[in-house]
């Protein structure tokens, strides 16, 4: 059933399929998208939810909002002609997510902008917390950070770094999945999160100081 | 059900993620989760991280596809719907 729409697509329900495999439902949808107008009904009740996170990684990949929307129509679009290859519950976001990450690097990493990125080599193995514990043990200084400091830091790490911390900490995906996506181990995964993380709470915690939300330790 | 294993701060510190992640083995779990009740440094130390990863997701999440785009690549789809039932 496809149901054309002023400004966009109903959508109201989709289920986990991530975390609760169900192989007879998984049967019956496969049963259903034999015929064209079935697959275009679950490509839009399964795929197109998940817009939101492909446009998201692709701002973040991408650096520019119109690149960003021509890479996630692309990416849509392909899942779309791809759709029959896809396997009714398995995991939709991730696999979204890597074709955009393939299309990324064929399609548009040459153009990309190639702006100063933090050296994540030369993060220290530790956290600000020893920085701060006399002062904010709590890190309520992050609280005054807006939305948009937080991305502009973001994107200032080493690309695979950013999409790592991005899977995770925007899209809330398994290390699992993340590894799935990027195309490398768990324990890449782990280690390249951890320095993400780290690098970005010192980035966050320079620009705190710098803009007075918190009195620099003494060295 | 024998108790965790002990470990110290820096083996703690070192699943720190996994572990605020939940991506560590109940027996791991267990083991940090022991260390954190007795060591209250390290107990700071998770918190201020958990309040970290926490800013994180308020700070980033807000923002999806803008309304013009879901516009524009439903209609495209369509589009390319139409022109595979005419071929």
């Amino acid at each position: 059933m496809l149901l054309r729409l002023g400004a966009g697509w109903a959508i109201v329900f989709v289920p986990n399929l991530v975390n609760s495999p169900n192989p007879a439902k998984a049967r019956e949808k496969r049963s259903v998208s034999a015929n064209s107008a079935g697959r275009s009904a679950d490509f839009e009740a399964e795929a197109l939810p998940h817009l939101d996170a492909v446009y998201r990684l692709a701002l973040r990949l991408a650096g520019d909002e119109m690149q960003a929307e021509d890479l996630t129509q692309e990416t849509m679009l392909k899942a779309y002609r791809a759709w029959h290859q896809y396997k009714s519950g398995t995991n939709v976001r991730a696999w979204l997510l890597t074709i955009l990450r393939h299309t990324f690097i064929n399609q548009y990493r040459k153009a990309k902008r190639a702006g100063p990125t933090v050296d994540v080599a030369e993060i220290e193995a530790f956290t600000v917390f020893h920085n701060v514990m006399e002062v904010d043990p709590e890190g309520s200084f992050f609280n005054q950070i807006v939305d948009d400091e937080v991305l502009r830091a973001i994107d200032r790490l080493p690309e695979e770094f950013r999409e790592t911390l991005v899977l995770s900490d925007v899209e809330q995906m398994s290390y699992a999945e993340i590894a799935d996506i990027t195309g490398v181990p768990v324990g890449t995964v782990k280690s390249r999160l951890f320095r993400a993380r780290q690098a970005l709470q010192k980035e966050l915690y320079d620009y705190a100081v710098e803009m007075g939300y918190i009195k620099k330790a003494d060295e | 059900m024998t108790p965790p294993e002990r470990v110290d701060c820096q083996q703690a510190a070192s699943r720190l993620y996994e572990y605020l992640d939940g991506e560590v083995t109940p027996e791991v779990e267990a083991t940090v989760r022991a260390h954190l009740a007795e060591c209250a440094g390290c107990f700071s130390l998770f918190g201020f991280e958990d309040a970290y990863l926490t800013f994180l997701r308020a700070r980033t999440q807000a923002r999806g596809a803008p309304e013009h785009l879901k516009k524009r690549i439903f209609e495209r789809i369509m589009l390319d719907k139409e022109h595979k039932e005419t071929k």
